[in-house]
């Protein structure tokens, strides 16, 4: 307390040192001006510091174990009308949920990777500009907080590996969140959803891998799909396809209209070889796709912002 | 890169409509991103003879008199009359006539296209439409005059349209998805692929097989950074042709260029057609930079701080990775991205060095990223051009401009013979990967149609063609079969496997979402990247969170330590929206760089789940966090207890006072609390607001289904309430009760009901509501009055 008011003394002094700007020579007032302004904000500020932690002193402390304070009535819930999932999450359960009735496990990503398996394990030359395709943010450490789910790929394949040895397939997929240095606007984020799929055995095709992702719409959407593809480029698949998905009729699609939904192809032997698998015996398919726009698409909205924006107005809709 | 299909059709047979033709563009090669439709375009504009030219006194216009065929607007003299302010026009000459009623082209993308019409001019003069210049035709930004019509291409009356093929469609292809594909960005190499496609064999275009007449060398760094470099020195011998409107002047209009000078549209012509970029240098002003009587070139690596200024007047600094061409050591272009000024080609060029030359990509991509040059030339580079055609192509360049220049000398560094890649794979490889059925023969047709050579045995041996540098392993063949036959074609088909596991975090946080949500919670996402301010804010040490490099703005420059900082932010935003109380919650990674890195050398995540109860009614909000919590344990099978803790650096947000470790058993999970006053205060936040982070590593450890209490009396229960005045925490009442009702074996629930203080008490009145049962008999009434006043003593 007794700093408290040393401060407010010190204050007070300040302010009459100030009154003294009459007897400064007209060109320097404006610098004295500043020089006891500063003084002035630092000593404010200390003062409302010294204040705050005269009150927290003051602070009557709880008992924590107990389940109310006393004289309070007991506490409730919010009334349960209010609560909310949170749409991208409900629906990346349901994602996660159709790939496991397909037979996939589940992988989580970290949200804070390395270069190695950003790019190097799949088979991105050093310096390729592919790279900076990627827009990638990085730490001062060169850590990278992960730019797609396929970040995962070597780790999956490393860690799913046995399953081969005892003659199962790998089949994985890895949703989570990504990141990317790009502006935001009504259909950009810089932080969004993917969703991977990793799919490795001796006799599998690009036929499977197409049936696969033509199921998991299928379901998704609950109707039957017509799919067409693209050629693509990514360095960890030879040959890479863009899939496309015909637009469903819940979603106003007409026929022939196709939507983007993913990036696929077959995994580049460089990345099974890199996590220790023998590309002439096994060989397997990727794919990797933004969520965020097929729930945008399932529930019509217009705004890919709304997804962090922790509005409550948003929120409660879902 | 724009595509026309006139010009396409040029050099593949097309039998599909335009829209069935881009489809299978678009399924087979490339993204189309557009298709601009120009069918229309040149519609009512025509080509005309002036045949009277009179200038109008005191003004800079003529009076023109105009053959346009038998136009419904001609005269008794079968002429038109225009006005033409144009300082070229002259009578004799062929012109293009925008006829009243049609759209100026220029301005059709326009959101209000002009329409040309019949004005009076000068009060007295009728004028009927328009005489063009090459701006108003969408040629190029020609405003100097009028263009003029090769009398050997066309008559009066012709349609514009018809005499250059200007009833186009335009496809605006995504040039990302040809990254690996150079030889794409030509027209050659673009309609090979589609006569692929079509199943089709490509007819190549041979360019004319040359060899450099000089031995004169260039000084090259290193093959690295310039694999091959070819040039020819043209010396002027005659006036290049009356610039007449030509076909290729239309082409790199289609195409998205701007012809500007002869020369230049010459190399560029051929870009566009061969995928090869060139560029022409001023050989006298060469020799006058390098101060020499010969040319000096050299490609070498800039020097750091070494300065250039470019062809677009901009001067730049110059970074060491930027490849620049030289003369005798002076830089004079920025290699593979823009020429310089000091050797641009002008109205009095005379002699010229044209430049053919293939450059790392990677250098090229630092230099287009370091000083945002993104030419078409760059562009192409970038993909990383073959070397093969350098030479052959700046010849057929040369031929363009023969009738104003001649072949002095040529000059090349090809070293050896590049060798063209070769793949072996059997039939059953491509098959087997693809899903397919392909038959051998349909698989060497597929790839000689795009002109690989194909070597028939047990395994096919595949040679691919010298532009395809790209084509190394099996795989690489696999796309092409798959692809250019159509990957809409393969079969879907499920593959039998093995069932899966169940990812116990993802069960584990779908439960957790589930009762939140259902008990009125809000679950919220917020951004891994926070404003140092906040950090600071909340009190922990900025310098424990990993810092971006290249963050977008400050706000999202850190990655968080813990959730609640940021549920903190969105409770003040959400109070300000009028929102009265909510409890807010999020299960997300969080980074401390105090955790150091796990065996892959990357930082620990940890998971966790956070929640914030705020309200604006300024009373505690620790009872409802803490009613949350505990219901949400006991779903998990989980039973929490609540102790006093030494907070850590990044938990200093909790008010000591109030709030408390949560453990299950000895395991520390996290904490649970009011937040600090002065917390409150730099967020703008009321009294009162709780908040706790546990974490989900922790949790999904130890979750189950298991119920705490599961056990059930098929004998009566009996209701008392009780309350009992003490000085203690709660916990140690509700603790002695629960013993004293085990030790008698009893099957029970104990549920506080209220906790009464009067006013200037240390001690409270704690009333419980007890339930009870005997596991194996029907409780007596004397037992009950026993345990009851057995109770009572506690205190």
């Amino acid at each position: 307390m007794q700093d408290l008011e040393k401060l407010k003394a010190n204050l007070k002094a300040l302010n009459a040192e100030y009154a003294k700007i009459k007897d400064v020579p007209v060109e320097k007032r404006a610098e004295f001006g500043r020089e006891i302004n500063e003084k002035k904000t630092a000593i404010l500020e200390q003062i409302k510091a010294a204040e705050e932690a005269a009150l927290e002193s003051e602070v009557e402390p709880l008992d924590i174990t107990a389940p109310v304070a006393p004289n309070q009535k007991m506490p409730e819930f919010i009334s349960s009308e209010n609560g909310s999932a949170h749409p991208l999450m409900t629906e990346l359960d349901r994602v996660i949920e159709i790939y496991q009735m397909m037979g996939f496990d589940v992988v989580e990503p970290r949200q804070l990777d390395d270069e190695f398996h950003m790019f190097d394990s799949l088979n991105f030359s050093k310096g390729h500009p592919a790279r900076d395709g990627y827009d990638t943010f990085r730490t001062e450490e060169g850590f990278i907080p992960p730019a797609h789910t396929s970040t995962m790929q070597h780790r999956v394949l490393k860690a799913y590996k046995k399953n081969l040895g005892e003659g199962k397939d790998i089949a994985v997929v890895v949703p989570g969140r990504v990141f990317r240095n790009e502006d935001v606007d009504a259909t950009h984020e810089h932080t969004f959803y993917q969703c991977e799929g990793v799919y490795v055995s001796k006799d599998c095709t690009m036929g499977n891998m197409l049936g696969i992702l033509r199921e998991f719409f299928e379901k998704y959407y609950e109707q039957k799909l017509d799919i067409s593809t693209q050629p693509g480029y990514f360095p960890f698949t030879e040959p890479s396809l863009e899939f496309k998905i015909e637009k469903p009729k819940a979603l106003g699609g007409k026929k022939g209209e196709f939507i983007e939904m993913l990036g696929c192809g077959m995994i580049h032997p460089n990345v099974l070889k890199m996590a220790g698998i023998d590309p002439t015996v096994y060989h397997g398919f990727a794919w990797g796709g933004g969520i965020d726009r097929l729930v945008m698409l399932r529930y019509g909205l217009k705004d890919v912002r709304y997804f962090e924006s922790g509005k409550l107005n948003f929120l409660k809709e879902f | 890169m724009r595509i026309s299909l006139n010009w396409l059709k040029k050099f593949v047979n097309i039998n599909l409509d335009n829209a069935e033709l881009e489809k299978i563009i678009d399924s087979r090669l490339v993204e189309i991103e557009e298709v601009i439709d120009e069918s229309k375009k040149y519609d009512n504009i025509f080509v005309a003879k002036v045949v009277e030219c009179e200038a109008i006194p005191e003004t800079h216009l003529h009076l023109c008199k105009i053959d346009a065929g038998s136009h419904e607007l001609a005269g008794e003299d079968g002429l038109v009359q225009v006005v033409c302010g144009a300082p070229n026009v002259h009578a004799g000459m062929l012109a293009a006539w925008i006829a009243p009623g049609a759209i100026v082209p220029q301005s059709v993308h326009e959101d209000a296209p002009f329409v040309i019409g019949k004005r009076k001019m000068l009060g007295q003069y009728d004028s009927f439409g328009m005489l063009a210049g090459a701006d108003e035709l969408d040629f190029g930004d020609d405003h100097s005059g009028i263009v003029e019509i090769d009398p050997e291409m066309a008559k009066p009356g012709d349609k514009l349209a018809d005499v250059f093929e200007l009833n186009d469609t335009i496809l605006d292809i995504e040039n990302k998805s040809l990254t690996h594909r150079p030889d794409c960005f030509g027209i050659i190499g673009f309609a090979r692929e589609v006569a692929g496609i079509l199943g089709q064999k490509f007819n190549e275009p041979r360019f004319e097989e040359y060899a450099a007449t000089s031995s004169k060398q260039v000084s090259i760094e290193s093959a690295e950074i310039c694999p091959r470099y070819s040039a020819i020195v043209l010396k002027k011998h005659g006036e290049i042709r009356k610039k007449y409107l030509t076909l290729e002047d239309t082409l790199l209009s289609k195409s998205g260029m701007r012809p500007v000078d002869p020369i230049v549209d010459a190399t560029n012509y051929l870009m566009l057609l061969t995928d090869q970029p060139l560029h022409a240098f001023d050989y006298d002003k060469f020799l006058a930079v390098g101060g020499t009587s010969e040319p000096k070139i050299g490609v070498r690596l800039a020097k750091k701080g070494e300065k250039l200024t470019l062809l677009d007047d901009t001067e730049i600094e110059l970074i060491d990775t930027d490849i620049v061409i030289t003369s005798n050591n002076v830089p004079v272009a920025l290699a593979g991205a823009m020429g310089g000024k000091s050797t641009m080609i002008d109205e009095n060029t005379k002699n010229i060095i044209l430049e053919s030359a293939t450059f790392s990509l990677y250098n090229l991509r630092k230099t287009q990223m370091a000083h945002g040059i993104f030419s078409e030339a760059i562009t192409r580079f970038t993909k990383g051009q073959p070397a093969y055609q350098t030479l052959n192509v700046a010849k057929a360049c040369a031929g363009l401009l023969s009738d104003g220049f001649e072949i002095s000398e040529s000059i090349d560094t090809q070293a050896a013979e590049s060798k063209n890649n070769v793949v072996k794979i059997t039939t059953d490889e491509i098959n087997n990967l693809l899903g397919t059925n392909y038959s051998k023969n349909q698989i060497i047709d597929t790839l000689e149609n795009v002109s690989f050579e194909v070597e028939d045995g047990d395994e096919l041996t595949i040679t691919a063609p010298a532009w395809r540098t790209d084509i190394h392993i099996k795989e690489d063949i696999i796309e092409e079969i798959g692809r250019l036959n159509g990957y809409d074609n393969i079969e879907p088909i499920l593959p039998k496997h093995a069932t899966s596991e169940p990812n116990k975090m993802i069960v584990l946080k779908s439960r957790i979402r589930d009762f939140l949500s259902h008990t009125g919670a809000n679950e919220l996402l917020t951004y891994t990247f926070v404003h140092g301010d906040l950090i600071e804010k909340v009190g922990q040490d900025v310098n424990n969170s990993y810092r971006l490099v290249n963050s977008i703005s400050p706000d999202l420059q850190y990655l968080r330590q813990q959730i609640v900082p940021s549920l903190l932010v969105k409770s003040y935003e959400n109070l300000k929206a009028k929102h009265q109380e909510f409890a807010l919650f999020e299960m997300n990674q969080v980074f401390l760089r105090s955790d150091g890195v796990d065996e892959d050398g990357v930082p620990i995540a940890n998971s966790n789940l956070a929640m914030v109860v705020a309200s604006m009614d300024e009373e505690t909000k620790y009872y409802v966090a803490k009613k949350y919590l505990e219901a949400l344990a006991e779903k998990l099978g989980l039973k929490l207890s609540f102790k006093k803790f030494e907070a850590t650096k990044h938990e200093a947000y909790f008010e000591p006072k109030r709030s408390a470790g949560v453990y299950i058993g000895e395991n520390l999970v996290g904490c649970i609390g009011e937040i600090k006053f002065s917390v409150l205060n730099k967020l703008k936040l009321p009294r009162g607001v709780a908040a706790f982070e546990i974490s989900l590593d922790e949790l999904v450890k130890l979750a189950s289904f298991k119920k705490v209490n599961h056990e059930i009396s098929d004998f009566p229960t009996v209701s008392r309430d009780i309350t009992i005045t003490t000085a203690k925490a709660y916990e140690e009442i509700a603790k002695a009760i629960e013993e004293k009702l085990s030790q008698k074996e009893l099957i029970f629930e104990i549920t506080p009901t209220s906790i009464y203080q009067p006013e200037g008490k240390i001690e409270k009145n704690i009333s419980f509501h007890l339930s009870f049962a005997d596991k194996n008999k029907t409780l007596e009434s004397g037992e009950i009055l026993e345990l009851m006043n057995e109770l009572e003593k506690i205190a």
